[in-house]
């Protein structure tokens, strides 16, 4: 067979400042592809949870102030929701003690209909290059912000893309799938972290991507990467050209994190996992 | 060193048992608080006496001592013991209900319950994993794990590991499980409920692993092994009433593909066709087959009893794989090791369709009967059929696909007497599309399940010094297992 990348690790150029560069790049440098089993992980699928207009990141306390989002994990989680006073009693994911908050434009068919998404697959990792043993947890009530809501041209697919499996090359718009593979979006959520923040006035400046394996020293914190993927149900040929995201064209398409794992848990499942390079769990092939 | 206490030979060996058999102790106990978070909650009743520390009669009448460190009597929880010990060390579990999620990275541990049926670790179907081994060597051995959300027992990139006498039940994905593991046995355990596989050894080559005595039924599949071979025997067990029986199978979603080398020989398989099991989407597919290699190379099938299945007894087909994350090793690399494979670079055009043939097994001298399509097959959808080099010879059977098959591909060199291939093929490709009129997968958490059978206890459980997987897989003389006998 012709081969041209190192298994489980393929590297795609994204539009990152050089590595001398004082702060952290906008997207990822290279993303994990190619078949599991070769680099430690932990694999949590959610099912949707419920959908509405808030944005409990970027407006919180302003309910209906959003577009559309689907919301995953969680079920409590909206506008007014705080870390301190979030329920963390139930989940949608099958970490029965994931009780964090993911969630994601909704997608829209030609029609303007939501396109209900099947699960998110929430794939946590070191980041390509990144040492697992220097990796922490995420702090506490962590919020993150990874894609572009506003984007007007195409996102570097190492920071969002499409895909009709998981470990292919992502594209930046969705392919045809057969009538047996769902639909990915993928968001890749930023890996380092300045250490002090859980959150910062643009919702991104207190996380960043690390570069050919480092992370900045303003952000010098390695925390897992988390490789989100919305999954929908296959959509014929004809009808992908018309989909579109709650916050407009596929151009903005983004997601959001807000860790309220339970706090040993997710200790446990980044050192037994990520520190130990040990597959914990596989996501759907 | 860690604190143990010391448990005698035979007198403790007596209680225990008094204490823990001929009733259903589970019922019997209060119940346990649910765990919370990763807090592990032991059972609230007081251990069986003779099991507790200072328990030294055993030097006292002037027999050998066992170290062990026992749960609940010194250590509140199994996670706690576990933690404690270490290499070279048994955790001895007394009778209860424990909801907790252990997780081992200590080497060379033996974890044991005193008794099989009423040791009984219980995930609420909460917790993820029975128990989860990421250390070498690890034995766990004589116990019962039910309502997972993951797995009853798992064992992920480990060298040496070893399951005995153990019972998983209603877990989410698997029952029994080894990932990128090699050297190791599962025998005497018995897997049900699980919408994937009861017993599953996946991403080895070579293996070093044997399946032995073992029970699965009512899952999604009954053995699964995905890119799972290299002396890798599946033996003397029993495969009934699952979705499909035995599928060693081949894919790019893991490594070390394709699939290579089993031995599946002296096994009854019988009723795959079980369609109010929980199942994932594979265990649709292939519903209603005994033994079959999906993508599977060299392996061997013999002395087998294999019936009642609606599809096929034995059958090697392709299995189809979208969106693949490589493309198919040449014929001149399937001797690759696994970890060969995992340095090497990917495909740089991958491609969107892969159809892993089966190629160059060997099915002999099984008893095949009662199969709706077949009793023996090959298939396939890209390859013609007389280049992919199976061969079968002195099987039971009566349909064949294609026809008069062992004529057609007989083994040990033999010429071919038959030379139409044509005839009879078996329409594998259809299956796609009956997929979705296969009954649908029956939430793991509901579906009916047989109680379990009269399932022996490992011998001297509360007696037997620790034995860690450190001499495993068990020599296994292949060539003296006899077909099995209908029950």
């Amino acid at each position: 067979m012709s081969r041209g990348f190192a298994a489980g690790a393929v590297v795609v150029l994204g539009a990152c400042a050089g590595p001398t560069s004082a702060s952290p790049p906008a997207a990822p440098d290279a993303i994990h592809l190619g078949p599991q089993g070769n680099v430690g992980q932990f694999v949590v699928q959610c099912a949707p949870s419920h959908a509405g207009f808030d944005d409990p990141i970027l407006y919180p306390g302003q309910p209906g102030a959003s577009h559309l989002h689907q919301f995953f994990g969680n079920p409590d989680i909206d506008a007014m929701s705080t870390s301190e006073d979030a329920d963390r009693s139930t989940t949608s994911c099958d970490q029965r003690l994931d009780t964090a908050s993911y969630w994601a434009p909704a997608l829209l068919d030609a029609s303007g209909d939501v396109v209900e998404p099947i699960d998110v697959v929430a794939y946590y990792r070191a980041a390509v290059g990144v040492d697992p043993a220097s990796v922490v947890p995420y702090p506490q009530g962590l919020k993150m912000v990874a894609g572009d809501h506003r984007a007007v041209d195409p996102q570097p697919t190492t920071l969002v893309g499409w895909s009709c499996a998981p470990g292919r090359a992502r594209s930046e718009a969705p392919p045809a799938c057969t009538p047996r593979q769902e639909l990915h979006m993928w968001v890749t959520f930023p890996d380092c972290w300045d250490g002090e923040r859980d959150d910062s006035e643009d919702h991104r400046a207190h996380v960043g991507y690390s570069e050919e394996g480092a992370c900045p020293p303003s952000h010098p914190v390695a925390i897992p990467q988390l490789d989100l993927a919305v999954r929908y149900p296959p959509i014929a040929a004809d009808e992908v050209a018309g989909l579109l995201l709650a916050s407009g064209d596929l151009t903005t398409a983004h997601a959001d994190f807000w860790n309220l794992w339970d706090e040993a848990k997710l200790r446990r499942e980044v050192d037994v996992c990520i520190h130990g390079d040990v597959v914990c769990t596989l996501g759907p092939g | 060193m860690p604190t143990t206490s010391r448990l005698a030979l035979v007198l403790a060996a007596s209680v225990v048992v008094a204490a823990g058999c001929g009733s259903d102790t589970n019922d019997s106990l209060p119940p346990s608080p649910t765990a919370s978070a990763s807090t592990s909650v032991a059972p609230s009743t007081a251990p069986p006496p003779g099991t507790g520390a200072g328990t030294t009669i055993g030097d006292e009448v002037g027999l050998p001592v066992i170290e062990a460190l026992d749960v609940p009597a010194d250590y509140p929880t199994i996670q706690a013991a576990v933690d404690e010990a270490g290499p070279g060390d048994l955790v001895l579990i007394a009778p209860g209900v424990y909801r907790e999620s252990v997780t081992v990275q200590t080497d060379d541990l033996t974890i044991r319950g005193v008794e099989r049926e009423t040791v009984i670790l219980d995930g609420d179907f909460t917790l993820d994993n029975g128990i989860f081994v990421s250390a070498d060597g690890v034995a766990v051995e004589n116990m019962t794990a039910r309502n997972y959300t993951v797995n009853g027992f798992y064992w992920t990139e480990v060298e040496g590991y070893r399951g005995s006498y153990l019972t998983a039940i209603r877990n989410g994905d698997y029952g029994v499980y080894a990932f990128d593991s090699t050297k190791g046995q599962f025998d005497n355990s018995y897997a049900s409920g699980s919408p994937d596989a009861g017993f599953y050894i996946g991403q080895c080559f070579p293996c070093d692993a044997v399946l032995d005595n073992v029970i699965a039924e009512h899952n999604g599949l009954g053995y699964s092994g995905t890119n799972a071979g290299g002396n890798l025997v599946i033996a003397n067990s029993v495969f009934r009433n699952n979705r499909v029986g035995v599928v060693p199978n081949s894919g790019s979603y893991e490594l070390c593909y394709p699939q290579r080398d089993n031995v599946i020989v002296g096994n009854l398989v019988y009723g795959n066709n079980q369609g109010d099991t929980p199942a994932i989407d594979v265990a649709r597919l292939a519903q209603g087959n005994g033994i079959l290699t999906a993508g599977g190379v060299d392996n061997v099938i013999e002395r087998n009893r294999v019936y009642d299945h609606d599809r096929t007894g034995i059958a090697l087909v392709p299995f189809p794989e979208e969106e693949a994350r490589d493309d198919e090793p040449s014929q001149d690399e399937w001797d690759t090791t696994c970890a060969e494979q995992r340095t090497q670079p990917l495909a740089d055009e991958l491609p969107s369709l892969l159809l892993w043939d089966s190629w160059d097994n060997r099915v002999v001298g099984n008893d095949v009967s009662g199969s709706g399509l077949a009793d023996i097959a090959v298939a396939s959808v890209s390859t013609d059929l007389e280049t992919l080099r199976n061969c079968f010879g002195d099987n039971v059977h009566d349909v064949s696909a294609p026809a008069e098959l062992e004529s057609l591909a007989p083994c040990d060199g033999a010429e071919p007497t038959e030379a139409n291939w044509k005839a009879g093929t078996l329409d594998v490709g259809s299956w796609l599309a009956e997929q979705e009129t296969m009954p649908e997968s029956v939430d793991y958490q509901e579906a009916p399940l047989p109680l379990p059978p009269q399932l022996d206890n490992m011998p001297d459980a509360a007696t037997a010094p620790p034995h860690p997987a450190t001499d495993v897989p068990m020599e296994i003389d292949v060539d003296a297992i006899e077909i099995p006998e209908r029950p």
